[in-house]
């Protein structure tokens, strides 16, 4: 039995393994094709899809206890707010050289 | 309540509140200030990326089949991990020794092709003061590798001399390499954004 759950776990490994190695293959051709601002688009979530499976499946989020999840959400509310704490001030900054010249 | 467990509660066990032992407590705590120190720089890059006049084509002074090898290897080492987690949970030492082995030997692999990639920038005259661009490039990859380089010295230390501690309690040496396994995970999904963000954008 515990045999058993030990081959399914390892092809389950394998299956996220190369899940893993799939995604990073389409990142690695979305990026050459040169898509300008789309590609950003895409590849950031993408990446996020990438590093979310090997935190759900090899960090074992999928069955962490409530203290972990809590500890995770409060970085990442933290985190969050402080990458848009400044993000007004670059909205408003100068973005041309002639527009430097204004201030 | 284990043996060891009389001398400082819960290190072997749960709490019943948190669900968590000490160990797995402490290093998620840590990883969470680890997500903070790596989250800045990533700030920093989008804030210094938005924020400028012109970016460099970051893929044109990349390496990016490298990056991509890179991304292969650390991905194989964190399997290569659970394999020898698997195997120590099952007493297989001979087994739970060879993966561990293998995720040093590719976590050394890792090192050697991202110095290589180092040597490729100083070759072609990229510093870090060259540009905004190349100082966020080796102050990121640089603090990714000196985890890496941490992780090694762990790593080696559970296959090596701290193999003396699965005789004093088998599940207290489990639920530690448990931990180390969790942090060179977590080093994994570092790289990924790393890969992505600075290679390929």
């Amino acid at each position: 039995m515990e045999d058993t759950s030990h081959k399914d776990e390892f092809k389950r490994d394998m299956l996220i393994y190369f899940s893993i190695i799939a995604l990073t293959a389409l990142i690695i051709t979305i990026s050459h094709l040169q898509l300008g601002v789309l590609g950003i688009w895409l590849i950031v979530p993408i990446a996020c899809c990438e590093a979310s499976i090997l935190g759900y499946y090899f960090m074992h989020l999928m069955t962490k206890k409530k203290t972990v999840h809590l500890v995770l959400l409060l970085t990442v509310i933290t985190f969050i707010s402080l990458l848009f704490w400044p993000a007004w001030d670059v909205a408003y900054s100068p973005r041309t050289p002639s527009e430097f010249t204004k201030y | 309540m284990q043996e060891s467990d009389k001398f400082l509660p819960y290190i072997v066990n749960p709490r019943e509140d948190t669900g968590l032992y000490n160990a797995k407590f402490g290093i998620w705590l840590f990883l969470a200030s680890e997500v903070m120190l790596f989250g800045s720089l990533f700030s920093a890059y989008i804030l210094l990326r938005v924020g400028s006049f012109t970016w460099p084509v970051q893929s044109d002074l990349q390496n990016v089949p490298i990056g991509a090898i890179n991304s292969v290897i650390l991905l194989s080492s964190s399997i290569f991990f659970i394999r020898a987690w698997v195997a120590l949970k099952a007493d297989d030492i001979a087994k739970y020794k060879k993966f561990m082995y293998l995720v040093i030997l590719f976590a050394f692999l890792f090192l050697c092709l991202k110095s290589f990639e180092y040597y490729q920038h100083f070759s072609h005259n990229e510093f870090p003061k060259t540009s905004v661009f190349m100082a966020l490039y080796f102050l990121m990859t640089g603090l990714h590798g000196l985890h890496i380089i941490g992780g090694i010295l762990v790593n080696i230390y559970y296959v090596g001399p701290g193999m003396y501690l699965r005789e004093k309690d088998k599940q207290w040496f489990i639920n530690r390499v448990e931990v180390a396994g969790l942090y060179w995970h977590f080093v994994d999904l570092v790289w990924i954004f790393l890969f992505s963000t600075l290679y390929l954008l």
